[in-house]
């Protein structure tokens, strides 16, 4: 089914939710099929493809009830059934005071680039030979290699969005991603090495070179030592950047949380919190984003937003849909997550948050470590105190002692707990390669100190 | 027609050359509704639909799934689950086995005894914008509260080539109240009945009507409100107490998790981790205390992980994963029991939707009762701090490390329920903190409901349940905020 179908099926809907009373009507119809081949012990395990799509509307009654429904077809014949359920539900709401219309229609351009024939195409053939191209390259690394896990996925993913004001827009884009986790075992100690990549051409994919970081780092954390928990200098790999960016845009930039009071940017406008070397910004529409779209789930064109200019966040730095958006008087930035997403996210986030890069390399960042930790991954982080960012988790996957400019040996795991306002205070150097991951684009960093507060047991 | 479908597509799947094939045919109906700051946040009604089809060709699994149910899209989906199969077989070390299984054709229904998607969305409403209103007025410190309703219907067909014919229907609902105050730049949030939008459980509208959300909802925002004037946790090691909405959560990330088997063998290596509760522990490795005893339980009455078979046709069961301390069970597959010769599967394969793969997931993962009650407990206690309903949480890939935060806690002074303290967290390493473990109570045993467990990629989200009380656990670290 071409996007340009869904457009009509949009279209067709908005016009039968107006009819039967609705004030004022939207509707997205969507099409994905993803394709994902899963690995481990050094063979395949889950290989699965699906094809999922449906319409959600919304209708809005004249004195403000509003019901929402999302259903799993796109048959024609089900629309006039889909829009009596949405007004039957409005008809039973109550009026929501915060509504104050659905976005007007705004110029939009389609995104070129965003979608790869390739990529949408991708066979399980392909998948199922690069994957044997990353076990044969990690087991070749080192004897001690024992076991080799991950996925390589491909997506393809269109939407529509009409409302009754005017909008009709579309968007079709594909990503593709390839995880490789390296197990070694060396007389009863196990080493754990990982690595990633993420884009929307499935040939960028280059599962060798992936394979051979993973093993490197895989093969050299075995026999882990112990070492105190305390504050120490780190040098992040940009996996880890990208966990704690991702965290930040959900816990800080989000309306809901900065509506709620428990954003930290509530706190700490227009102040010097971060280093002022920090600079990010969300631009669904710089192409190293991942998630290129020309527009929201609203059809409302995605706005560039700085969320930190300089070290310092400021109002200016929240991210809106239409509804949060209209309790404060503003017009929507065009965060409202587009329905490409399994899950029906109701909170406007940025999904294309780039952190620009600095000028080192993660050599100069180790070399200029005097006695620290090299972190690959951060693993099951989680907020503990929003207000101050504070953020809790554990190091995974490769995890080394610096000192004296120089990686020595590989430690077991960590629990950091600390303030990112604090942590991203001081930061010694950023990179100056970005890597996309997932919903970030950024750079390895070196941080002057970041508080672990525990070692794991193993 | 289910079963016409179903028979095609396993027909067809045998045609391409499969040696084992089974199909889920299935519809979710998810009714969504929060009332937020007196205003109708969500009025949502979620419809999935459609089938997945799970094939063994040349010894390697293949899955493909579509949402439009009909013939011709059966057989392109068949297809495409061969062919994928095809590919994993050149990448396979051995060949796929099942357990033996006894072929069932059967029915099951959650019983319950007022359909949640019979009562008028008008009367649900009432509820939570009378409920919130009260929670909001307590104080304008309050910036946002929320009051939450979830009524979930799953309707779900499996067939399978050995002969399974079981149609399920899975109903729950449930809800809860949750406010976020903010004060001179301090933010404290305060749930009911647990963290999270609530508890749930598979039973009808009579149990969101029990929860009582109306008569709760001052006094939620009464105690949000003394959280202000109370002390931050003190930092130390001392004895901790967990009321049962923490508690579950504890079990469920350090006991369900490490005891998930396709974990233990690696296959979640890439994403959740493994487990520190490798093969050789088991039978032999003391978990915990003798006081810990704990169960995967799918068919304990209101257990959201309750129903009457998983997504392989296994029927539920009730197995035990540590007794008396000792680590003697594991979460299963078909595919993973042949794995351990462990003879069969412990019933925990479930997917999220008819067009998710089904993976090893908790069903009621249930901490028994001990003897104790729970006032026995504080007043057995001289010094301590009891922790009540969850607000952080973080477990390492081993599921060993463990840092959770709470809500609200008091100070236990002298076996006596004492100073309200803020901000309170603790910290342990997983077989330490169960080893511990001294008291369990009795009088306060009941099942929580979690509909919020993530799991797998692509990443599914089951509901699960865990049954406890309150515990307590000896000299643990607290106060790291």
């Amino acid at each position: 089914m071409s996007v340009e179908r869904l457009v009509e099926i949009a279209e067709k809907t908005v016009k039968t939710v107006v009819n039967l009373g609705a004030s004022q009507a939207q509707a997205s119809a969507f099409l994905i099929d993803n394709a994902l081949t899963r690995f481990a012990n050094s063979q395949i395990h889950q290989n699965v493809a699906s094809k999922n799509g449906g319409i959600i509307v919304k209708a809005v009654l004249p004195d403000k009830r509003i019901g929402t429904l999302r259903a799993n077809t796109l048959e024609e014949a089900e629309i006039e059934k889909i829009a009596e359920t949405a007004i039957k539900m409005a008809k039973s709401a109550h009026p929501n005071k915060d509504f104050k219309s659905l976005p007007e229609p705004e110029p939009w351009n389609p995104i070129q680039g965003a979608f790869d024939s390739e990529t949408a195409s991708c066979t399980p053939d392909y998948r199922a030979e690069k994957v044997k191209e990353a076990i044969e390259t990690a087991h070749n690394k080192s004897s001690i290699v024992r076991a080799v896990a991950g996925y390589f996925s491909t997506s393809s993913m269109h939407f529509a969005v009409a409302n009754s004001l005017g909008i009709s827009a579309h968007a079709s884009l594909t990503t593709a991603s390839m995880k490789t986790t390296v197990i070694s075992e060396e007389n009863g100690s196990e080493g754990f090495g990982t690595a990633e990549k993420y884009s929307r051409h499935v040939k960028d994919i280059n599962p060798v070179s992936l394979a051979e970081d993973a093993a490197e780092k895989s093969v050299k954390s075995v026999k882990p030592i112990k070492i105190q928990p305390g504050e120490y200098e780190v040098v992040l790999s940009p996996l880890a950047v990208g966990t704690i960016f991702s965290y930040l845009g959900y816990i800080g930039f989000s309306a809901v949380p900065y509506q709620n009071g428990s954003s930290f940017v509530n706190y700490f406008k227009n102040q010097q919190i971060f280093d002022s070397k920090l600079n990010v910004k969300d631009d669904a529409k710089d192409s190293r984003t991942l998630y290129m779209t020309p527009i929201d789930g609203e059809g409302v064109p995605k706005k560039m937003l700085t969320l930190i200019n300089n070290g310092v966040v400021s109002e200016e730095s929240i991210c809106y849909d239409s509804l949060r958006a209209g309790k404060e008087g503003k017009k929507s930035t065009g965060h409202s997550v587009p329905p490409i997403t399994r899950w029906f996210y109701d909170v406007p986030v940025p999904f294309n948050i780039i952190v620009e890069p600095g000028d080192s390399t993660i050599e100069e960042m180790i070399s200029e470590t005097k006695h620290g930790i090299f972190v690959t991954y951060l693993h099951y982080v989680n907020p503990v105190e929003p207000t101050k960012a504070i953020l809790t988790g554990l190091t995974r996957d490769g995890t080394f002692l610096i000192e004296n400019g120089e990686i020595t040996k590989p430690i077991v795991n960590m629990r950091f707990t600390d303030s990112m306002l604090s942590a991203l205070r001081n930061i010694s150097l950023i990179g100056k390669n970005l890597e996309i991951v997932e919903e970030t684009t950024v750079p390895p960093m070196k941080l002057n100190k970041l508080r672990f507060v525990g070692v794991s047991a193993y | 027609m289910l079963s016409e479908y179903g028979e095609k597509a396993i027909e067809e799947a045998k045609k391409l050359g499969a040696s084992y094939a089974d199909i889920r045919i299935g519809e979710i109906l998810d009714e969504v509704l929060t009332i937020k700051n007196g205003a109708p946040e969500e009025v949502k009604f979620l419809q999935t639909k459609g089938f997945g089809v799970r094939v063994i060709v040349d010894g390697a699994w293949g899955f493909a799934a579509s949402v439009d149910i009909n013939k011709d899209e059966i057989s392109k989906v068949v297809n495409r689950a061969v062919s994928i199969a095809k590919a994993s077989a050149k990448l396979k070390r051995k060949d796929i086995k099942l357990s033996q299984e006894t072929v069932r054709q059967d029915r099951y229904e959650t019983p319950y005894k007022k359909d949640p998607f019979e009562v008028p969305l008008e009367e649900k409403l009432k509820i939570l914008f009378e409920a919130e209103r009260l929670l909001a007025e307590q104080s304008p410190l309050i910036k946002a509260s929320y009051s939450y309703y979830r009524g979930f219907r799953e309707k779900k067909f499996f067939m399978s080539s050995e002969g399974h014919r079981i149609s399920q229907t899975i109903t729950w609902c449930g809800g809860g109240l949750m406010a976020i105050a903010v004060k001179n730049g301090e933010m404290q949030v305060r749930s009911y009945p647990a963290s999270f939008r609530g508890d749930f459980s598979t039973s009808g509208y009579e149990f969101f009507e029990s929860l009582a959300l109306v008569e709760n909802a001052k006094n939620v925002g009464q105690e949000l409100l003394k959280l202000f004037e109370a002390k931050k946790c003190p930092s130390g090691v001392t004895d901790l107490i967990l009321t049962g909405d923490q508690l579950a959560l504890q079990i469920h990330e350090s006991c369900g998790h490490p005891t998930e088997l396709d974990r233990v063998l690696g296959t979640e290596a890439d994403y959740a981790g493994t487990s520190f509760l490798t093969p050789e522990k088991l039978g032999k490795f003391m978990y915990g205390s003798k006081h810990v005893n704990i169960v995967a339980d799918a068919t304990v009455p209101g257990g959201l992980g309750t129903f009457g078979y998983d997504d392989e046709g296994t029927p539920a069961k009730k197995v035990y994963l540590v007794k008396e301390g000792l680590f003697v069970g594991y979460q299963s597959s078909r595919e993973t029991a042949v794995e351990l010769n462990l003879g069969e599967s412990s019933g925990g394969m479930r997917a999220d939707s008819p067009l998710s793969l089904p993976l090893i997931r908790m069903t009621n993962i249930n901490l028994l009762p001990g003897d104790w009650k729970s006032e026995e407990i504080i007043e057995d206690t001289k010094n301590g701090v009891l922790m009540m309903t969850n607000r952080s949480w973080s477990i390492d890939d081993k599921r060993i490390n463990f840092q959770f935060g709470t809500e609200i806690g008091w100070l236990i002074k002298d076996g006596s329920k004492e100073e309200m303290v803020k901000n309170p967290t603790y910290m342990g390493v997983t077989p330490q903190f169960w080893g511990s473990c001294d008291a369990v109570s009795r009088d306060d045993w009941k099942m929580w409901g979690t509909p919020n467990c993530g799991k797998g990629v692509p990443g599914q989200v089951m509901y699960v349940g865990h049954g406890c009380g309150t515990a307590r656990f000896r000299n643990v670290r607290v106060g790291l905020i």
